[in-house]
This record gives C-alpha cells, sequence and structure tokens, in this order.
C-alpha cells in the first residue's frame, strides 16, 4: 500500500516536470495513424477548398474544381481525351519497349566488351547531358514527323537510365563470382546465364523503373514538338484557346497517369530488390 | 571476350602497373570512334541529303559567325540566366520544404501527396497551364524553372533528412541542441550529398524544360534560337547553339560532381 502510493507520487512528479516537447511527442507516438490519416485528409480538402474558392473568383483563367471535373467527365466521354490518349499510348508503349530491349542490349554488350565501350562511352554521356529537346529540328529534317521520328525522339529522352543502369551493374560484379564460374568451367552462355543476367536483373529493374517515367516525358515531349498529336495536342489546343478548364482537366489526368505509372514501377522495383537482398546477401 | 581469371598473363599486368604507358588502347580508342562518327556523318549528309542538313565542317565553318553575333550572346544571357535565377531560388525554396517535410512527420504527410504527384509528372505537361496563367512572357520560362529545381530538391532533402542515424541525434540533445541546431546543424550537413544530388538534377529538368516553354510560348533564348535557325535551313548555326547548351549542361555537371567531391567527401560514387 505505502509503496503503491510512493510509486504513484513519483509517477506525478514525473509528469509534471516532463517538458512541453517530451508531451508532445508521446501525443505523437500515441496519436500517429490518426495524425497521418488526419493530415492527408486535410490537405486534400484543403487544396480542394482553396482551388473552390479561388477558381470561382479568377474568371477564365483558373476554373474551380467542379468545373474542371465536369470538364475531364465531358471529355472523356464523347470528347477528343479518349482517341488521343489512345495515339499516345500506342507512342508510348513503343518507346518503352524499345528502350528496354536496346537499353538492355547495348548496355551489356558495352559492359562486356570493354574497347568498344572506351570507344562510345563519352558520346554517350554527351547525348545524355545534351537536352534532346534540342535536338527535334534535326530529327524531323532528317526522318520527317511521322510515327518513328516520334519514337526515336522518345527513346533518346528515356533509353539512358536502363542503358546506364545495366552497364553499371555488368561493370560492378565481383570478381570472385567470374572466377568461381571460371573454377567450375564454366561456358560464356552458362556464364551469361547463371553469373552475369541474375547479377544484372535488379540494376536494369532500376532503370526500367526511371524509363517508365521518362518514357512519358519522352512521349509528350515527341508529340509537343513534332507536329502536335495526342494528349499533347488536346493541351496545346486548350492552351492557345485559353480554355483553361480543359488544359487543367487533361494536366489533372496526366498527374494521375504519372502517379499510377511510377507506382507500378516502384512495385516491381520492390519486388526485385528483395529478391536481391536474399540472393547476394 | 576474354575469359575471367582462367590465365593470368604476366605481360598484361606488366602492361597495366608499368606509369609510363599511358597511351593504351581504351584511351585512344574514344578518339578513333569520335572521328569514324564524324566522318560517316559528314560523308552520308553529304552524298544523300539536301546541303543545308548540318555536316561536322559546316558546324566548324558557323561556329565564329554564330558566337561573334550579337543575337548568340542576348539569347544566352537570357535563357542561362534565367535557368540560374530559377534553380537558385527552387533549390532555397526546396531545401526549406525538403527540411521541415523530413524532420517533422506531420509536414511531410500534409504535403507528400502533392510533391510525389508533381515529381512523378513530366513538367513538360506543367507547360501550356503555366503558359495561361503567367503569359506568353520570359516569366513563364522562370516559373517552369523554378518548379523543375524545386521538386527534386525538396524530395532529395526530404529523403536525406529523414534518415539521420540516431546517435548523431542523441549526441545532439546531450548536447542541448535546440530545434534549428538540429534542423540546420545536424539534418542538412548530412543530407548534403543527397542535396546536390538533387541541384544536378534540377538543373538538367530546368534546361530541358526551359527550352520547352522557349519554343511553346516563343520567347527569346537559346532553345528558340535553335527551332528559329533550323526553320530558316541555317542548321549549321543551329547546331553551334546545341553545343553551346550541350556545354553547358556538362559543364554545370561536372561542377555539380566536382562540389559534392568538396562539400561530402566521404560520400563516394
Amino acid at each position: 500500500m505505502f509503496d503503491r502510493l510512493l510509486v504513484g507520487e513519483r509517477l506525478t512528479t514525473a509528469v509534471r516536470t516532463e517538458s512541453f516537447g517530451r508531451r508532445v511527442e508521446r501525443v505523437r507516438s500515441a496519436w500517429a495513424s490518426q495524425i497521418r490519416v488526419a493530415c492527408y485528409a486535410s490537405s486534400i480538402v484543403l487544396l480542394l477548398g482553396v482551388w473552390q474558392v479561388l477558381g470561382r473568383s479568377f474568371g477564365i483563367l483558373f476554373v474551380p474544381f467542379t468545373t474542371t471535373m465536369e470538364r475531364l467527365w465531358e471529355m472523356l466521354y464523347g470528347g477528343p481525351l479518349l482517341p488521343a490518349l489512345a495515339v499516345s499510348g500506342k507512342l508510348y508503349g513503343v518507346t518503352l519497349g524499345i528502350s528496354i530491349v536496346l537499353g538492355v542490349s547495348v548496355g551489356l554488350v558495352l559492359a562486356r566488351m570493354k574497347l568498344i565501350a572506351a570507344a562510345f562511352e563519352p558520346y554517350i554521356y554527351v547525348l545524355y547531358a545534351t537536352p534532346t529537346i534540342s535536338l527535334v529540328p534535326f530529327v524531323s529534317v532528317t526522318f520527317g514527323f511521322e510515327f518513328w521520328s516520334r519514337v526515336l525522339v522518345a527513346v533518346l529522352i528515356s533509353i539512358f537510365p536502363i542503358l546506364l543502369g545495366v552497364m553499371e551493374g555488368a561493370r560492378s560484379i565481383p570478381r570472385q563470382h567470374l572466377d568461381v564460374a571460371a573454377i567450375f568451367g564454366s561456358s560464356e552462355g552458362q556464364l551469361w546465364r547463371d553469373v552475369i543476367v541474375p547479377y544484372i536483373v535488379p540494376y536494369a529493374m532500376t532503370g526500367i523503373k526511371q524509363s517508365i517515367a521518362l518514357a512519358m516525358a519522352g512521349t509528350l515531349v515527341a508529340e509537343f514538338f513534332l507536329n502536335p498529336d495526342g494528349v499533347a495536342a488536346v493541351l496545346l489546343q486548350g492552351t492557345t484557346m485559353i480554355d483553361s478548364a480543359s488544359v487543367l482537366a487533361v494536366t489533372v489526368f496526366v498527374a494521375a497517369l504519372a502517379v499510377v505509372l511510377v507506382s507500378i514501377g516502384d512495385l516491381i522495383e520492390r519486388r526485385l530488390v528483395r529478391w536481391r537482398r536474399t540472393a547476394v546477401g | 571476350m576474354a575469359a575471367y581469371g582462367s590465365r593470368v598473363d604476366p605481360a598484361a599486368i606488366r602492361r597495366r602497373d608499368s606509369p609510363r604507358r599511358w597511351l593504351t588502347r581504351e584511351r585512344i580508342a574514344p578518339f578513333v570512334s569520335g572521328a569514324a562518327l564524324l566522318c560517316l556523318w559528314e560523308f552520308y549528309v553529304r552524298i544523300n541529303l539536301p546541303s543545308f542538313v548540318a555536316t561536322p565542317s559546316g558546324i566548324v565553318m558557323a561556329i565564329p559567325s554564330t558566337v561573334a553575333s550579337v543575337s548568340f550572346w542576348s539569347a544566352a544571357l537570357a535563357s542561362l540566366g534565367s535557368i540560374i535565377e530559377g534553380v537558385a531560388i527552387g533549390t532555397v525554396s526546396g531545401i526549406l520544404i525538403g527540411v521541415a517535410m523530413g524532420r517533422v512527420r506531420e509536414v511531410n504527410w500534409f504535403l507528400s501527396t502533392y510533391i510525389r504527384a508533381l515529381y512523378a509528372l513530366p513538367l513538360i505537361a506543367l507547360v501550356p497551364l503555366v503558359i495561361i496563367w503567367v503569359g506568353y512572357q520570359p516569366a513563364a520560362r522562370l516559373t517552369i524553372v523554378v518548379i523543375s529545381a524545386f521538386l527534386p530538391v525538396a524530395v532529395t532533402t526530404a529523403d536525406g533528412t529523414r534518415a539521420i542515424s540516431k546517435e548523431y541525434l542523441d549526441v545532439g540533445r546531450i548536447f542541448g541542441a535546440k530545434t534549428h541546431h538540429v534542423w540546420f546543424g545536424i539534418a542538412l550537413p548530412t543530407a548534403l550529398p543527397h542535396i546536390v544530388a538533387g541541384i544536378e538534377m534540377g538543373f538538367a529538368r530546368g534546361i530541358t524544360n526551359a527550352i520547352a516553354v522557349e519554343v511553346l510560348a516563343s520567347i527569346e533564348g537559346m532553345g528558340m534560337s535553335v527551332f528559329e535557325k533550323s526553320a530558316q535551313l541555317n542548321e549549321n548555326a543551329s547546331l553551334v547553339y546545341v553545343l553551346a547548351l550541350a556545354i553547358f549542361a556538362v559543364g554545370i555537371r561536372s561542377l555539380m560532381i566536382r562540389s559534392r567531391q568538396r562539400l561530402a567527401p566521404w560520400y563516394s560514387r
């Protein structure tokens, strides 16, 4: 009885002398998940509210959220957005596919052939650093404005993370792995199948994750600057007509699409990174 | 394809170790391949394509007259000045927001949805909206560059300041560090390599997006000049502008790598 009282007394003094910061920290850890949900919810509510209120007072330059969503609905159903998305989606798919195939194969070749890599690496880096948009006029003069020159521009934007990632991965294969393979007398084919390719997959995936986002930028650049087409044409048309509702609607839609694509990339990469941790240790 | 570690070639080791052998095959190779590429380009264009298409010799001939012109320097000043100004603004605001997001969970939860969404979005998609709001003016370019630099800097700063090891914070607390000491004395220096990487990315995206705005909104600058000269069928001069842009981009990149080595020598890569 006496004991308990003493402990209780000590506890109350401890609580009383507890600093403000500590108390805040205790509240924060106790209510963490609720605070988290509240933060997300309040940020979304705040943005939509500010958007709605500002939109009502700005006139045609900045329309309210509800108007934007209505316009998006109109554009999706029977409007120009779905056909445009089909056009852009085709370009995106072809671009991503070519970037992956070409990036991985060229990266492997360059990584395993020292002399060729030494010969071309500086130029790859210069091409990587050059803003691809500034090369668009030359692509259009040399190859025209058709589908494949769009693909070329988009690939030039999206291929580098895969290419450089694979090169780095192949270069960083530990010497011991190759030595063990050589000791056990593996042939060139076995070496590739059992050592090189499994080691490179995570590096390639990190590159592919970045390329998933970059291919989208590449698609838009190609469509903006080589005779407007697809989603970019819809955006440009809205810009010239100062139709801010359409432009806002398409931009929000593209942003949502980008978030979905990037999340897919993250998901794939996370799975593979987990696999690498267990495999390499 | 040499066999790996199957046989040790003493001559190869001697070759590699001897300091006098600096003229290796790997050193010569870029020059040989570069010369081959340039020759291929030159002759392919001369034989197959009309005469206004750029050739290496034509570009070299066009350098003096282009670089001596007033329009080149006014375009360079407009573009590069706006890029540097925009990246500076974006970096400062990005660091402030990023540290707040990295150190205060609630701020992170509040802002991360939008910052991550904008970070995922190819910013060229924002150009039409910015043109509508800001107008067909240089301010549109500045706005886009600021956003292009702000997002990567904010994201990398947040990631870098969040991942501080607990020992640093404990030592700081023992020595009575206030919040601003933790933020700007511990978190920011720890995140420095991340921040420099963010600024590097901000420059790369800023340059690209600045060109995009110039072309789409007809704002005077390097990107506009590239398209203009090309439309006038003066491709050689146009490529001189591209060359200048590439040199600027490569220069900024190496500056960033050098400053990261200077500021954070413990951080390799």
